[in-house]
């Protein structure tokens, strides 16, 4: 295939220079048209972070967009700026799904940020956040959506008399059926739709951040119906045709893992796994939640927390628990972590009281071991 | 790179990762994306698109770290190639290894290896081989002769040379071991996969369990992807004039996304029925993860077993775990003496309305049933209202209609009958449907 004669100039123009090294990447299976797509990507100025213009159009970002996520490192900063701190690979997963337009899977434990990343990208994009909170039962209707039946019912006994018009000399009840048929679009037009969601997700015309919340606690058949939305972003309905997204939302899905998701939903996903963060990172995190807490109460409580977290508990803390505790502990004017003071707050971070047992034996050691690792940072 | 990356790929296969097309494609937009100089960027941004679960993510790390391995080599190749560069000459090998240029050595034992295709390595006894092959390609014969010619002479310049050389011959060896560790990997499993797909369902053991399920899974997702509900037919060949107009409309006329016509099939429902009876015992479990994964992947299903008699079961295939589904199904009605008139009779009385034009009836089970009325009246009216009845027998054919089997009464009634005890048999029936309802297309 002779690529150069179906490139967009865009790409041509930087076509003797240096390019991505896939350059006689042959697809059989793929339609022409996908071919030729991929190859654009390919050739395309191969130094990340030059992109001025996406080679996917309707792929849903502006000039604008692609421009704030044009490195990694402009992602990280960019998202600090709002409060959030991406770890080295969330930053990565935000830059490749934003160039490659896919959803991103973001599985955890509870509180590592999951969903605050999600607010944190519509932010940074500025584009609007729309949230569909997963739980068992969820369906369609309540997810992409429904027609508005009162209001139908209404326009029906408002319109009483139309109908009579309508139906006219009509001769019994087949005629009347199909006299009132030829009618039925009026009543399913968007005027009656109420969209949910996921279909406002496909309308919002500058595009938008879909978070598919805690994903998890949907059941396989939502699933099955979101691996639709998920390839092709777009919906049929059967009464007024195919909606396709004006632009491609920004996708996160969320899960806690408390099932697995099916091999089909992840392959359409780039797959972020979000651990507990580590010491360094913590600290980050909390100093920019709460930047007016003291250095030594920083340390020695993030350090205090990894320690809880090696422990075996019915429910490790998480980022937001030790947000709280943070919290907690300043409004007591603590500066470092005292024993008592930590004894009379375990409550704030731990939800069994069985892990607070398990902790507070262990509490003194770990106090100490904190306050070394102050000092040793110091 | 493409090369090498393709090989990357088929080590992650041979490590039990697995990688759609659509993955692959994904992973070579993004490591396009990334570029090749920021390595752990690229191990993070890779691991995203192919590895989906913990197993997967330690897996590809480690393969990853293997294959990956030496950083120079990538800058330096794309360097060549950029400045068009020959491949190296014989004088080339011996000026390199003269500089001890390690880097420049590994890169050319690269291209060698991909030369005479050492990716084709599969058995421990061919190692030596690969290796002087690979050797050969790089001109050492020359350097071989230069080195016999000093006979032990040349002073430290000789030594170094002679040192230089021992070490090149350490790499490739390594490096083609290297390959066979990663290529072997990936054989073998496909030796296991073929065997598997080969033995009779009842004597698959447990260790099997897994990767059946995979392979089950696989066969079911193509299932599904014909029936899905939205599903496009290419008219192969047929461009859509209008709409490729209109989609390229911003690019100055320039033809650079092609729209091919569409049909769009219906939606399609599945009603599975199940024998889970003593005579079937040793095939209901796999049956049972058929139907399971089918569950997991059709969203309009429904499944019965029975054995005495018929319940609806798709309330347990909701569980979690396959294993669990399966036992519960058979506490419920597993293990009883068959009775398909019966059965068929419940189903008759409960189910029959929900049978519609679009429903496809999917039968599980050997047809034996313990000399009792068959009521194969009950299977006519079930095939008369769905759109397509299909049975599929654990039995060899020579042994339907023999003894206590009613297969001979009910085969009228089926649009596909089946022998299916290897998860071969079951491919093959998948591909019979494809291909019908490609034709009924
Ligand atoms: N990386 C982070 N940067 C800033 N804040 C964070 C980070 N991770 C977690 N948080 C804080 O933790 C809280 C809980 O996060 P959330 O997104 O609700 O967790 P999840 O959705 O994973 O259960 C957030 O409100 C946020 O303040
Ligand atoms: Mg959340």
């Amino acid at each position: 295939m002779r690529v150069s004669l179906c490139l967009p100039r865009a790409a041509k123009a930087h076509h003797s220079t240096n390019y991505a090294p896939f350059a006689t990447v042959t697809y059989t299976r793929a339609t022409h048209a996908a071919v030729l797509h991929d190859l654009a990507w390919l050739y395309r100025p191969k130094a990340a972070g030059n992109i001025r213009c996406s080679l996917f159009p309707g792929q849903g970002m502006t000039p604008e967009r692609l421009e704030k996520l044009e490195s990694i490192e402009r992602v990280r900063e960019g998202y600090a700026e709002l409060g959030y701190i991406c770890s080295r690979q969330i930053a990565t997963a935000i830059y490749v799904a934003g160039h490659l337009g896919k959803p991103i899977l973001v599985e955890g434990p509870a509180g590592v940020g999951k969903t605050e990343l999600a607010n944190t990208t519509a932010a940074y994009l500025e584009l609007p956040l729309i949230r569909l909170q997963c739980y068992e039962g969820l369906d369609e209707a309540k997810a992409l959506y429904e027609w508005r039946y009162a209001k139908q019912l209404l326009y029906t006994q408002i319109l009483r008399d139309k109908l009579g018009e309508v139906l006219g000399e009509a001769q019994g009840l087949k005629e009347s059926m199909d006299r009132l048929h030829a009618h039925a679009d009026v009543f399913f037009s968007e005027r009656f739709l109420a969209p949910r969601p996921l279909l406002k997700a496909l309308r919002e015309p500058s595009g938008a951040v879909l978070l598919i919340d805690e994903v998890d606690k949907s059941d396989h058949e939502f699933e099955a119906f979101l691996l639709e939305i998920l390839s092709e972003f777009q919906v049929s309905i059967p009464e007024l045709g195919t909606i396709k997204a004006m632009r491609r939302p920004v996708v996160f899905l969320t899960s806690n893992n408390t099932r697995e998701m099916s091999d089909a939903l992840k392959r359409r996903c780039l797959h972020l796994y979000v651990p507990f963060p580590d010491a360094p990172l913590e600290r980050e995190i909390i100093q920019a939640r709460i930047p007016e807490i003291p250095r030594n109460l920083k340390y020695q409580l993030v350090s205090f927390v990894q320690q809880v977290r090696g422990l075996d508990l019915k429910k490790q803390p998480s980022v937001s628990e030790s947000i709280d505790w943070a919290r907690v502990l300043l409004l007591l004017h603590a500066n470092e972590l005292d024993p008592d003071m930590v004894r009379q707050t375990l409550n704030v971070f731990l939800k069994f009281e069985e892990d607070i047992q398990s902790v507070d034996v262990e509490l003194y050691g770990f106090a100490r071991q904190a306050k070394k690792a102050d000092v040793a940072h110091a | 790179m493409e090369h090498t990356f393709t090989n990357f790929l088929s080590a992650l296969r041979g490590a039990e990762i697995r990688v759609s097309v659509a993955e692959t494609l994904d992973a070579m937009k993004t490591a396009a994306l990334m570029g090749w100089s920021d390595r752990q960027g690229l191990h993070d941004a890779l691991a995203m698109a192919l590895a989906k679960t913990p197993d997967e993510k330690a897996g590809f790390t480690r393969i990853f770290d293997e294959f990956f391995a030496f950083e120079s080599f990538h800058d330096r190749r794309e360097a060549r190639i950029l400045d068009e560069s020959r491949q190296s000459e014989d004088g080339d090998l011996l000026a390199m290894l003269r500089a001890d240029d390690r880097a420049g050595l590994v890169l050319a034992m690269q291209e060698a290896a991909i030369e005479v295709g050492v990716e084709n390595i599969r058995f421990f006894t061919q190692r030596g081989l690969y290796t002087q092959r690979v050797l050969q390609q790089m001109g050492v014969e020359g350097v071989d002769s230069q080195i016999q010619a000093m006979g032990g002479q040349g002073g430290s310049a000789g030594q170094a040379l002679r040192e230089s050389r021992a070490w090149l011959f350490e790499q490739v060896r390594n490096y083609v071991e290297h390959q066979l560790s990663l290529q072997g990997a990936a054989t073998s499993r496909e030796l296991r996969e073929d065997r598997l797909r080969r033995s009779r369902l009842g004597n698959l053991d447990r260790r099997d369990r897994e990767q059946m399920r995979r392979i089950v899974e696989k066969i079911c997702r193509r299932l599904v992807t014909l029936h899905s509900r939205r599903r496009k037919m290419k008219n192969r060949g047929q461009l859509d004039i209008r709409r490729t107009m209109r989609r390229n409309y911003g690019h100055d006329g320039v033809l650079f996304e092609l729209e091919w016509k569409k049909r769009k099939l219906d939606r399609p429902r599945v009603m599975a029925i199940c024998d889970v009876s003593g005579s079937v015992a040793s095939v209901a479990r796999f049956l049972l993860q058929f139907l399971y994964e089918l569950h997991e992947l059709l969203r309009d299903i429904r499944s019965f077993a029975f054995s005495g008699h018929l319940i609806e079961v798709s309330e347990y295939f909701k569980e979690n775990i396959a294993d669990m589904a399966a036992e519960k199904v058979m506490q419920k009605v597993g293990y009883m003496p068959t009775d398909y008139g019966e059965s068929f009779t419940n189903f008759y009385e409960n189910f029959l309305a929900d049978i519609d034009r679009n429903t496809t009836i999917i039968i599980l089970g050997d047809a034996r049933s313990n000399n009792t009325n068959p009521k194969a009246g009950y299977l006519k009216q079930m095939h008369e209202r769905c759109k397509r009845l299909i049975w599929l027998n654990p039995e060899p054919p020579p042994l339907w209609g023999t003894g206590d089997s009613e297969m001979r009464r009910y085969r009228p009634y089926c649009d596909l009958l089946h022998e299916c005890n290897t998860l071969n048999h079951l491919e093959r029936v998948v591909n019979d449907l494809l291909e019908t309802a490609q034709k009924a297309a």
